[in-house]
């Protein structure tokens, strides 16, 4: 088990210790529960401190002695308690159904029900065997070969243009202003223009600029759609009409916007606008408001 | 075209795509290409990588074909990353099989067989992205439904989910290594998991276990 990887708390009492780090030493002394609480290292739930037991005893599963083993898991339990080890509310569940299930069986079969006498342990070992199951399933897989493990994989480089559909990843608007941003302060940084005739930009006109670059190329980077041929910095208010478009247009769904992920999928290179195709409708001037 | 030819058209297709290339799109860029052809075509390039002791073979993995290093090397390979090679635990592998047989499942179906809790694994499992939300289930309360990523079928070498073994095979499997089974058929709605891979019976090629991803040289 690899503890270092994975969140603690599975397996031990659910949400409450879940993290110890992320309580403050007042809220712990508040609840009463020691500070210091250890994941059970060994079993991953009740099912599976049973399974144990079920092989320690060298029983079939479905001949569970449910006598004994409830001893038996009461004792672990009682031990896990000494040892300080965090009890899961699941184990003392689990705890709670073997005594009704030794209790049920030892009630003598009601007169005239003996025909159709359900064994009292059938439900349990229903669960028992179907964690065994998956229990096995994961063994399975840990046993395959794995990729970045056991194997790698020859790539070639990403082509260029758009990324395959499912290598990619739709960008929200933080992204997207996060990335405006950038763009803002590239325009601080460069050489201030005097100007003097204030030109009017409308949002309308920038959709239209954006969607004449799509329609020629299909997709293009969200950075590059700012400048423009002068070589100058463009005004912002020309920035910010053409943010608002970019935004206009991904809301009639003329476009997406969308950035590549690397291996592990997390999200890497230029945010870039892609012209939607899959939509019914090509003419997306119809789709905005006159008002814009 | 002369059939070494389009293999060695194949080979440099696989050889260079960033990510596993599928038959059919392999079939449209070799010349007078086909699916079957191009199945054809691995299986002779992998059995010549066997003659001649490659340290490498092609796979068939997430609906494509890609080549691989042979697991003989993954030490000297993982020396070669830059990140350490992804660990899961007993509870991520647990949670991970369950989702993949089970999908689309919700957590409380998950929990149900665990008998614990899943939400920090399931997340976990999300941010590595082996496990990704497939939709609502259409009850009251409208739960989450989870099911596994391409990216799972990758790092685990299946060609499709259906590519996983049979929970059944895997109780014959338990049983021969001496572990505490009982009848398959008790094993209460043993139909129910079944569902969704009745057609993996009989793919399994090679005995090692792990036998399902490299293609064999087609006959």
């Amino acid at each position: 088990m690899s503890e270092s990887d994975w969140e603690a708390g599975e397996g031990s009492a659910g949400g409450s210790t879940g993290a110890p780090g992320g309580l403050s030493d007042g809220e712990f002394a508040a609840t009463g529960i020691p500070a210091y609480a250890v994941k059970l290292p060994v079993f991953e739930g009740p099912l599976d401190l049973l399974l144990h037991l079920i092989r320690q005893n060298d029983v079939e599963i479905a001949e569970i002695p449910v006598a004994e083993i409830g001893a038996q898991y009461l004792s672990y339990l009682e031990l896990m308690q000494t040892l300080n080890l965090d009890i899961a509310g699941e184990y003392l569940v689990m705890a709670a159904t073997l005594a009704l299930i030794k209790s049920r069986m030892l009630l003598p079969p009601a007169p005239g029900e003996e025909e159709e006498e359900v064994d009292p342990r059938a439900e349990l070992v229903a669960r028992l065997l179907e964690y065994q199951r998956f229990k096995e399933a994961a063994g399975e897989l840990e046993r395959r070969r794995r990729l970045g493990r056991d194997v790698f994989e020859a790539r070639g480089a990403e082509p260029e243009g758009p990324v395959e559909a499912d290598r990619e990843i739709e960008v929200g608007l933080f992204e997207l202003i996060e990335a405006f941003k950038d763009i803002l302060n590239r325009e601080s940084e460069g050489p201030s223009i005097h100007e003097v005739d204030v030109e009017i930009v409308t949002v309308y006109e920038r959709m239209q600029a954006v969607m004449a670059i799509l329609e020629s190329r299909e997709t293009v980077e969200f950075m590059s759609i700012f400048g423009d041929d002068s070589g100058l910095v463009p005004a912002r208010r020309m920035l910010v009409a053409t943010f608002l478009a970019v935004l206009e247009l991904v809301k009639v769904s003329a476009c997406t916007v969308y950035q590549g992920t690397n291996a592990d999928g997390r999200p890497e290179g230029p945010i870039r606008l892609r012209l939607r195709t899959d939509g019914a409708d090509p003419s997306w001037q119809s789709l905005v408001a006159e008002d814009v | 075209m002369e059939r070494n030819e389009q293999r060695r058209i194949v080979e440099a297709l696989v050889l260079a795509s960033p990510e596993p290339i599928s038959a059919a799109r392999l079939g449209k860029i070799v010349p007078e290409g086909t699916d079957a052809l191009v199945r054809e075509l691995v299986g002779e390039l992998n059995e010549n990588y066997g003659k001649q002791d490659s340290a490498f073979e092609i796979w068939e993995v997430a609906g494509g074909f890609q080549i691989r290093t042979r697991a003989e090397f993954s030490g000297y390979l993982q020396q070669l990353q830059k990140q350490r090679p992804l660990r899961l635990s007993q509870a991520a592998l647990e949670t991970l099989s369950i989702v993949a047989y089970k999908q689309p499942a919700t957590r409380a179906e998950v929990e149900a067989v665990r008998g614990v809790e899943v939400g920090a694994v399931v997340k976990t499992l999300m941010e590595r992205q082996l496990v990704r939300m497939v939709g609502r289930r259409d009850v009251p309360g409208r739960p989450m439904l989870y099911g596994t990523t391409r990216r799972f079928l990758e790092i685990f070498g299946l060609e499709s989910v259906k590519d996983l073994p049979r929970l059944k095979e895997l109780e014959e499997l338990a049983r021969e290594q001496g572990l505490a089974g009982a009848d398959p058929e008790e094993a209460g709605d043993s139909d129910e998991e079944d569902s969704g891979q009745e057609s993996t019976a009989g793919v399994e090629g090679e005995g090692d276990g792990a036998s399902a991803a490299p293609i064999e040289p087609s006959a």
